[in-house]
């Protein structure tokens, strides 16, 4: 089947393009920008992005290994400082914050890789150079009789070029 | 006679002009950066290099002579590698703040500045966690601070603040650093598509194949929202923790509530002034005005100026709480911290610190980008000079005068501490050769809104 790129210069006018081809029942589109613009990833995946469930898990893991962590070292070997009981919640919290925030962060970083599939080792056949400069790229994939209809929808919302993606 | 052999390529080739990618003005300018090197950039680095030798060549020498090369004397245990420790932990706050909270508080302004910043949170972060190493004299041993399984199943005091400041700057260490990193990926795709040789290949394997699809940048946005909101309090928290070594304890001159909020404004302050210190000579060599506008660093002055007069607030509620608390020791501490043996160190913080930045009041003097520049280093001077007189007085005037003591930084310590400079500007001038000083990609964001808008930004 074919791919067309779209080119164009606006975040708006992309984001209006990908909008009409997924209503047409396009499925398969990508887009490429060079900075981010929630309208364009909107129009491609409406859905909110899942990395928020890894930021939860990082972040409870984290707590309750901290407050594991220092309740259960600190009564293996019991060792009594200044009067103090063995089990010191104030103390402890600020362990169980420290690794709440550390656990978070680097679940994030792993939700950012599983979610946004990186390292990607494939570049994308339509991907140039030219999308992290300041164009912005609209790839779908549609049967051969669509051609003419996707190359006309995307010159109405201002595509600088159309072209199909050499396989 | 043989004919003469055809041309390799035809005449039309060689006049057909090279398809030239259309890049845009912004990579163009931002990637200029990295491009060369100048003989003062190598003789800057040589120096920095310089300075982080001599300081480690000296290290070598405490390690083998042992810490009775430093300065201290009986009960002043704590001195310049402690100081500096602070010092560094301080400058690592302004990257975080510009990056998380004022990424969250949608300050535009922050586009133009954070990723230096950010980078200099990392660097100065590495430069402060070399001196714990220092300080405790046999570095070898370090990893004792840490929670590991060891023969005598013992385990480490979680109810000391020391504990929990391996804690708070490790997570710091890597917080910040997998910050610098996902704000860096677009970047390196950027500089990926448009270098050769040994850069492309590294660019190429640190972008992770970043093209930009909107299932990244969705994801992209979505971590840094994330990462920005456990920074935030992150930040808050580090230097409290770090000013919760002293507040825990009964020295007089440390043991206060006000040092959490005391510090971390401090922190702020003296990182603000780092940024600026060293953003308005890279700025101005590289030609960087366009992007790095005054309207940037009039802002970060306006912070200066905010942060000078809480701090300077908190230099007069504990002279204030000394007084009122009717505490013999307090007072004296704090009388001997004014007009005792450190009294030069203490003005020159109050005045660097509290006095000087009033001047910043002054549109004109926030607008004179080489007045700033002298204010940004006064500042740092007056920084570091706060953590001595917080740390020194405060140990040398204790609650029994028959054990006072003086203490006066060593050599070696002197050499070490400068050579901390050397380890920060070292890491600061390569990754200006290696990766882009601004983020390209958000300032990017910007005018391709401006454009949409018909207006500039």
């Amino acid at each position: 089947m074919p791919q067309l790129l779209g080119v164009f210069g606006q975040p708006h006018d992309i984001a209006a393009a990908a909008r009409r081809l997924r209503d047409r029942g396009f499925t398969d589109i990508e887009t490429f920008a060079p900075a981010p613009f929630e309208e364009v990833e909107d129009a491609v995946l409406p859905k909110p992005s899942p990395v928020r469930v890894f930021t939860l898990i990082g972040g409870l893991t984290g707590v309750v290994t901290g407050y594991a962590l220092t309740l259960w070292m600190a009564n293996d070997w019991q060792i009594m400082l200044g009067g103090k009981p063995f089990s010191s919640i104030p103390p402890y919290t600020i362990i169980a914050f420290e690794l709440t925030i550390l656990f978070g962060g680097l679940m994030t970083l792993l939700g950012l890789l599983t979610i946004g599939r990186l390292p990607s080792f494939k570049t994308h056949k339509a991907y140039s150079a030219r999308f992290s400069a300041e164009d912005f790229g609209l790839v779908v994939t549609c049967r051969d009789r669509d051609v003419a209809e996707i190359d006309g929808l995307m010159r109405e919302h201002h595509a600088s070029e159309v072209s199909v993606v050499e396989a | 006679m043989t004919p003469p052999p055809p041309p390799a390529e035809p005449v039309a080739a060689l006049i057909r002009p090279v398809p030239v990618a259309r890049d845009s003005q912004v990579n163009r300018d931002l990637l200029r950066v990295m491009e060369g090197t100048s003989i003062g950039y190598w003789a800057l680095l040589h120096l920095a290099v310089f300075f982080m030798l001599a300081a480690g060549g000296v290290w070598v020498y405490q390690v083998y002579k042992g810490l009775g090369i430093a300065g201290y004397a009986h009960p002043i245990f704590w001195g310049a590698y402690i100081v500096t420790f602070v010092f560094w932990v301080g400058i690592a706050h302004a990257g975080t703040l510009i990056s998380a909270i004022l990424y969250l508080f949608r300050a535009k302004w922050r586009n133009a500045i954070n990723r230096s910043a950010e980078a200099m949170t990392v660097f100065a972060v590495l430069t402060a966690a070399q001196f714990l190493g220092i300080h405790v004299g046999r570095m070898w041993k370090s990893y004792f601070i840490l929670p590991y399984p060891n023969q005598r199943a013992l385990w480490v005091n979680f109810k000391s603040p020391l504990l929990w400041d391996t804690f708070a700057i490790t997570t710091y260490a890597t917080t910040s650093m997998v910050f610098l990193y996902v704000g860096l990926i677009p970047d390196l795709a950027i500089a990926r598509d448009r270098s050769t040789g040994w850069r492309r290949a590294i660019y190429s394997v640190l972008s992770l194949g970043w093209q930009g699809t909107s299932r990244q940048w969705k994801s992209h946005s979505r971590t840094v929202l994330h990462l920005s909101g456990l920074a935030t309090p992150l930040v808050l928290s580090v230097h409290s923790v770090v000013s919760w070594d002293f507040a825990m304890s009964i020295v007089p001159g440390w043991h206060a509530t006000i040092f959490a909020p005391y510090f971390v404004a401090g922190a702020i302050f003296s990182g603000f002034a780092m940024v600026l210190t060293m953003m308005i000579p890279v700025r101005r060599i590289y030609g960087l005005e366009a992007y790095i506008t005054d309207y940037h660093f009039e802002n970060m002055s306006r912070f200066l100026l905010l942060t000078s007069i809480i701090v300077g607030y908190a230099y007069g509620a504990e002279y204030f709480m000394a007084w009122y608390s009717g505490v013999e020791a307090e007072q004296t501490s704090f009388w001997k911290r004014a007009f005792g043996p450190y009294w030069i160190s203490t003005w020159v913080m109050i005045i660097c610190n509290a006095f000087v930045p009033q001047l910043l009041w002054f549109k004109k003097i926030r607008t004179h980008v080489p007045t700033l520049f002298v204010i940004s280093v006064l500042i740092n001077i007056g920084m570091w000079f706060e953590r001595y007189v917080i740390i020194i007085t405060g140990l040398s005037r204790e609650y029994d005068p028959a054990v006072w003591g003086i203490y006066t930084p060593s050599w070696p310590e002197l050499i070490i501490v400068a050579g901390s400079f050397g380890f920060f500007c070292q890491f600061f001038l390569i990754f200006l050769k290696l990766f882009p000083v601004v983020a390209i990609a958000e300032v990017k964001e910007l005018e391709i809104h401006a454009k949409a808008h018909g207006g500039r930004h």
